[in-house]
């Protein structure tokens, strides 16, 4: 095996610009399939975050219920009109992915700003909610509570300080980022269990707000499931769950969401291509550089290699400079996310679109794969050849045939 | 030592099948000197190439030492070839990578496993029997033809082989050189007892022989 190691290295070693053009064209491939995968990898976790961010893809309200359909997000607005919140649980609709309940109540002489003011207390199901959480800025370093509150970007008050809701004490678990939506900015967010407790509490014109009782919900934001169109999604639910109205939001969100997905995809199969054809390019050169070395490998056939050493000796070599080369494109890779993290990922993040780089040691789990991938393609890309060669007579081979 | 029945080698060309050996029969005694002669293309080559396991032949059987070595597994062939047959062939047959020494010890590094200091020693002893004692550390491009030659004869020894195949050895050197050679190889014979076959179309060569097979069309002549 030291033999072979040692053999292989000195005819990489014979033919150094062949052996660097071989290099380079592995480090290029290996070094565009580890920056891709990083970077896929990495913008798969950002949209993660970006597109919870952009909230729902439609919502389901009560037929008469208002809505706001202008803004980016969409929001229910307050209505005592509601729905049963086991309704999508119940109707269990294949083009819908998530929906999640919540509940809006307008009240006024809460406790909250100046006694005139109204204030929108928003409910929400942590376990289901995909549209609120996403948006926290800060929280406490714990999980929410029943008795906690989540402020609007538009109100004030310190983590973790107390605030009295109708004169019940609350605590302050995070605050939202701005999103540019009213309801969002200026609205008080806590679990349903918190809000419904409140119930007792809050005197409207006609009772406590019909949101706050038990079991009821002001609406659903619904995320289509993968593949699902909007006109699906909505054709289904309306004949499924009657008395509601479907909004349906900026389609363009939604389109954006599948497109992207579709392109990594894409570019993943891209990658897979730019590996097949590196390992073609490999095989192709090997079968060259195995008829330039027909009398050489004839000769240590002659005085005893078996086929199995040929080939390990032709694998090792490709091996050792495709595994060159992938490391060369891992350092190459490393040196483009540096410059794009400089350019790119600071204008996204000055714009306040997040940017989730994939971790430590996920990078270096890809990085090692890169390097492994292109040892592999190394090999693969070898062994016929040197498979063929093997199995030729040593005379055959001697003579410069075969 | 050496026995062949019926040994035949087709080669398939455009022209149709070509008989380049057709069916030979030939005993050679252990220890014995002896020449295959005959001109170019009279398939003298192509029967060496068959009598040392390096070209399988279309039909028939070569037996040395009592082993028919085309009825051996790839794997038992190659060891076959590597501890009982040492080649010589027409042209430089080093690998250019490898030092002198490496090149002669190459044939003992492939057929075992262990320590390689013995067989480097050994692979010394025998290039300074040859007269390369000071350049066990050349590299082939370093030395002339006859020494790379002699190197050839050295390692072809390494393993202590009971035939040497000698492919005209000499057919690209000078009177000088070929001489030495032939010496060289003809003292492997008488004073080691290593039957030797050599390839030869320089009767000169062949005279010196105990047994002299003369080959034409594929067949023994004489």
């Amino acid at each position: 095996m030291r033999l072979l190691a040692s053999l292989a290295l000195q005819n990489l070693g014979r033919r150094k610009a062949r052996s660097l053009l071989l290099i380079a064209a592995v480090a290029v491939a290996s070094g565009v399939v580890f920056t891709g995968a990083t970077l896929m990898r990495s913008i798969d976790r950002s949209m993660a975050v970006g597109f919870t961010r952009l909230g729902a893809d439609m919502m389901v309200v009560p037929e008469g219920a208002l809505t706001n359909i202008t803004a980016a997000l969409l929001t229910v607005e307050p209505t005592d009109l509601v729905l049963d919140q086991d309704l999508f649980a119940r109707a269990a609709i294949t083009s819908v992915n998530r929906a999640a309940p919540q509940k809006i109540a307008r009240v006024e002489h809460s406790g909250i700003g100046s006694h005139h003011d109204s204030v929108d207390l928003i409910g929400f199901e942590p376990a289901l909610d995909f549209t609120v959480q996403p948006w926290l800025v800060e929280k406490l370093n714990r999980d929410l509570r029943p008795g906690d509150v989540i402020l609007g970007a538009g109100r004030t008050a310190p983590l973790g300080s107390e605030l009295l809701i109708f004169g019940k004490a609350h605590t302050v678990y995070g605050r939202l980022g701005k999103t540019g939506v009213g309801t969002h900015e200026r609205g008080v967010f806590m679990s349903f269990a918190t809000l419904e407790a409140l119930a007792g509490s809050v005197h409207g014109p006609n009772g406590p707000p019909a949101a706050l009782q038990q079991g009821k919900v002001s609406g659903f934001l619904v995320e289509l499931a993968p593949g699902a169109t909007p006109l699906q999604a909505r054709f289904a639910i309306l004949s499924t769950v009657k008395g509601v109205r479907v909004v349906t939001g900026d389609s363009t969100m939604s389109g954006i969401r599948q497109g992207l997905a579709a392109l990594l995809d894409g570019i993943l199969a891209l990658m897979v291509l730019m590996f097949a054809s590196t390992a073609l390019m490999v095989s192709v050169l090997f079968s060259a550089i195995v008829t330039e070395r027909r009398g050489e490998l004839g000769l240590l056939k002659a005085v005893g290699a078996r086929r199995g050493q040929i080939v390990g000796m032709m694998v090792i070599e490709a091996m050792i400079a495709t595994g060159a080369g992938g490391a060369l494109g891992v350092v190459l890779g490393i040196l483009v996310m540096r410059l794009y993290e400089r350019s790119l990922v600071y204008y996204l993040e000055t714009i306040g679109v997040p940017f989730v780089w994939l971790d430590g040691p996920h990078m270096v789990a890809v990085a090692m794969l890169a390097v492994v991938m292109a040892s592999i393609i190394g090999a693969l890309g070898s062994l016929y050849p040197a498979w063929r060669a093997s199995r030729r007579d040593p005379y055959d081979l001697v003579r410069g045939e075969g | 030592m050496l026995s062949c029945r019926a040994l035949r080698k087709d080669y398939v060309t455009e022209r149709g099948p070509v008989a380049a050996v057709a069916g030979v029969d030939l005993d050679v005694a252990a220890g014995r000197y002896a020449a295959i002669i005959g001109r170019s293309g009279s398939g003298k080559s192509s029967l060496m190439a068959m009598i040392g396991g390096l070209s399988r032949p279309s039909a028939g059987q070569v037996l040395v030492e009592g082993t028919d070595i085309w009825s051996l597994s790839d794997n038992a062939l190659s060891a076959f070839r590597n501890r009982r047959i040492g080649y010589v062939f027409q042209f430089a047959s080093l690998l250019p990578t490898l030092r002198l020494i490496d090149n002669v010890a190459l044939p003992g590094m492939l057929g075992r496993t262990g320590a390689t200091k013995p067989l480097y020693a050994r692979a010394a002893a025998l290039l300074g029997q040859m007269g390369l004692g000071d350049h066990l550390d050349a590299y082939p491009g370093e030395v002339s033809a006859g020494e790379q030659r002699r190197a050839v004869i050295a390692r072809a020894l390494i393993n202590e082989p009971a035939l040497i195949l000698a492919d005209e050895p000499t057919s690209d050197l000078d009177e000088q050189t070929e001489i030495e050679i032939m010496d060289e190889l003809l003292a492997v014979n008488c004073e080691r007892g290593t039957t030797l076959i050599l390839v030869t179309h320089n009767l000169a060569l062949a005279e010196q022989a105990e047994q002299i097979v003369h080959i034409a069309h594929g067949t023994i002549v004489a």
